[in-house]
């Protein structure tokens, strides 16, 4: 029998009732991914209707239109891969005693990845519906929205076919992206762990970052000898690419730097963690917060960039005027979209990392470690390195356009206002996700026979 | 002897079965005593109940403190786990410290969650790791240390706070059996030298045998004692390590 049809007959024996009451059934540790899963969903469809109507157009412009709608596709789609591979840790490490005792029994290695990639994937299905459920209820009020000055309407509804090839683009991508993650877990006859494996974060990529971003500004030095709109706005986008590549390449870096700087000057045990916790892997925690670098830097740089082509727009004509209108409209959806999806994967990875550390966790509590000591460690080593994140991105990006930067705030101190509410309300998204995450240390500490390696 | 911890009609039910029946136990200060018996006798158990871990369902079980005696059966959860973290240490069998810190800093932190300052607890954690052979490597982390090193840096956890009792669940069930000899000699040694008293859970017959008292449970009841007053002094293992005997920390 094949691996992968060993696994098919097995897992519906993994989602049986392990207790006699619903809570110990895993539905409430399915919630989580599930709630992730079905977010993203809500939020691909929501672009995916929000855009359908570009691709009605055919004229000029309709092709700028386009390319931003690919590129907000793409800035979420980047984020539901690390979702995926987080969901997929979280769903081994919630079965970890039902998996390791199959690999005892005599189930290898590839049955055992076979049956957690199904259930992750049937997560996502389930997630993904619900959020279909959730997108129907959206989608009038997002047909209020306005695109070259007109509702979009009806356009707001996907078809049925597209609708469904979402959800299964959702578990697909949530099945790709567990077998990856996957290959950081293992589970053994004798119980699941993860791979710890050294994860520096090198000067390197600082320099090559700094590089980088060199290069960006002498283009936006140059970008009024370019002359015509569209030229300027494709400046302006390999711009932002290469900021984005550079904010990747220094991320890590600049996260392991601040840990350092921070366990130097650590007086309380919960900053002590914190600060260990992230050089342990900072590229594991810039996975975690580095799409609010994205964020950050995408509501700055566009920001600043329309509000300066808004007061230029009125000699520009109309067109150009509601392109940037557009442009702006497209930009807020697409932020909301891309702190949603950061709170999502900080929440699941949240929770897969406190059963990581079950075992440990139930020791610390047995010698003493208060719970809110061990909540308030891990709810810094997000929340820290996000506003370091957001705070040298946003930085960044006002950088790059400083000339336009000033005089938007003397001129248009409301578009900073903005950006601020945004970021706020993205922060605090972020922190209620890592809040439920971490709830998960109270039903770990709630039965710790389950986790700790006692006797008798 | 003063007793230090004295339990009384201790009992402790779980869903089918009986894990504590009616036990009485004395464990006296300066004591290292064995807990010994199969799986499911209730050992650990009996363990868990004594260091405030779990609650029994009836019984008492009371703390000598220098000021009053102190009902544990009768205290919150807050108040429980403040005593652990001043009055008792704790030695797991996978030592149960945190891999991203590092030997010094795992030892510090039972100090700095008592409220002692940063430069304070290392200075003393990296005395304690010092002491119990670890000099120099009180900067690795534990994927850096062998299973016998990670242990010691368990000990001196336990230790480093002034605990006066450690509690210590099959400290060597996870080693080899050179390895686990030394551990043991510095375990005995270390709380012998700082007048603690020792609780160990072990299935080992050799670990037993060199702690003075043993104790048999069966079926949640206490079967055998061979009693303090009979005991021997703490046995040293054969010359397995280089201790000289520096554990007064």
């Amino acid at each position: 029998m094949s691996s992968l049809s060993m696994a098919l007959r097995l897992t519906p024996y993994l989602a049986r009732s392990s207790g006699s009451s619903l809570r110990e059934t895993g539905l409430r540790d399915a919630g989580l991914p599930i709630l992730a899963f079905g977010t993203v969903t809500a939020l691909l469809l929501t672009v995916a209707g929000g855009s359908q109507v570009f691709w009605s157009w055919s004229d000029d412009i309709a092709g700028t239109y386009q390319a931003l709608a690919v590129v907000a596709m793409v800035l979420l789609v980047i984020p539901l891969l690390t979702l995926g591979a987080s969901a997929a840790r979280l769903a081994a490490r919630r079965r970890d005693d039902r998996l390791a005792s199959l690999r005892l029994l005599g189930a290898n290695s590839a049955t055992v990845v076979w049956m957690t990639v199904i259930e992750s994937t049937v997560l996502a299905a389930v997630g993904a519906v619900a959020g279909a459920g959730l997108y129907a209820c959206m989608a009038p009020f997002l047909g209020l929205i306005q695109f070259r000055g007109q509702a979009i309407g009806s356009h707001a509804w996907l078809s049925v076919p597209s609708i469904l090839g979402c959800i299964l683009a959702v578990c697909v991508l949530a099945a790709a992206s567990a077998a990856l993650g996957l290959r950081k877990v293992v589970v053994t006859p004798l119980g699941v762990r993860t791979r710890q494996t050294a994860d520096g974060a090198h000067w390197v990529r600082g320099l090559i970052a700094a590089v980088v971003v060199v290069i960006g500004v002498v283009a936006m030095g140059m970008l009024s000898s370019f002359g015509a709109f569209i030229v300027i706005i494709a400046v302006m986008g390999g711009c932002f690419g290469l900021a984005l590549l550079a904010l990747n390449l220094m991320g890590p870096w600049i996260l392991k730097l601040r840990a350092s700087s921070q366990l130097k000057r650590a007086k309380k045990p919960e900053h002590l963690l914190a600060a260990r916790t992230v050089l342990e892997s900072p590229k594991e925690s810039w996975r975690q917060v580095g799409g609010v670098a994205m964020t950050s830097f995408v509501g700055v740089f566009v920001g600043v960039g329309m509000a300066v082509a808004d007061t230029m727009g009125g000699s520009a004509g109309d067109e150009t005027a509601l392109l940037v209108r557009d442009i702006n409209t497209g930009v807020m959806i697409t932020l909301l979209g891309s702190f949603l999806m950061v709170a999502c994967s900080a929440g699941v990875n949240q929770a897969a990392a406190v059963l990581d550390r079950a075992s440990t966790l139930v020791a610390l509590d047995r010698v003493g470690m208060p719970r809110k000591l061990m909540v308030a460690a891990r709810v810094k080593a997000v929340m820290s390195p996000l506003f370091l994140v957001a705070g040298v991105s946003a930085a960044a990006a006002a950088v790059l356009v400083l000339p336009l930067t000033g005089a938007v705030l003397l001129t248009q101190p409301v578009v900073f206002l903005t950006i601020g509410g945004v970021f706020a309300a993205g922060f605090l998204l972020v922190r209620l996700a890592v809040a439920a995450g971490t709830a998960q240390i109270g039903q770990v500490l709630a039965r710790p026979e389950r986790y700790a390696s006692m006797g008798s | 002897m003063n007793a230090i911890l004295h339990a009384q009609q201790l009992t402790k039910h779980y869903p089918g079965s009986i894990a504590l029946d009616h036990v009485d136990f004395i464990a006296n200060a300066g004591e290292s005593i064995a807990i010994i018996g199969p799986s499911g006798s209730g050992k650990t158990t009996l363990l868990h109940c004594l260091a405030g871990i779990l609650r029994p369902d009836a019984g008492t079980i009371t703390l000598s403190t220098p000021t009053a005696p102190l009902r544990l059966d009768t205290l919150g959860d807050a108040a429980l786990s403040r005593l652990r973290r001043e009055e008792f240490g704790f030695v797991f069998q996978q030592g149960m410290l945190l891999p991203e810190l590092t030997a010094v800093e795992n030892v510090a932190l039972a100090l700095m969650l008592n409220g002692t300052d940063r430069a304070t607890s290392e200075s003393r954690a990296a005395e304690w790791l010092g002491a119990l052979g670890l000099a120099g490597m009180e900067q690795r982390r534990l994927g850096e240390l062998s299973g016998g090193q990670v242990q010691r840096v368990a000990i001196a956890r336990a230790q480093v706070t002034g605990a006066r009792v450690v509690f210590a669940d099959e400290p060597t069930g996870a080693l080899d059996s050179a390895t686990s000899n030394e551990v043991l000699d510095v375990l005995l040694r270390s709380v012998a030298a700082n007048g603690r008293t020792l609780l160990v859970v072990t299935h080992d017959p050799n670990v037993a045998a060199r702690c003075q008292r043993v104790v048999e449970l069966r079926d949640g009841r206490i079967v055998a004692d061979s009693g303090s007053a009979v005991a021997a002094p703490a046995q040293p293992a054969p010359a397995t390590t280089s201790f000289k005997g520096a554990f007064n920390v």
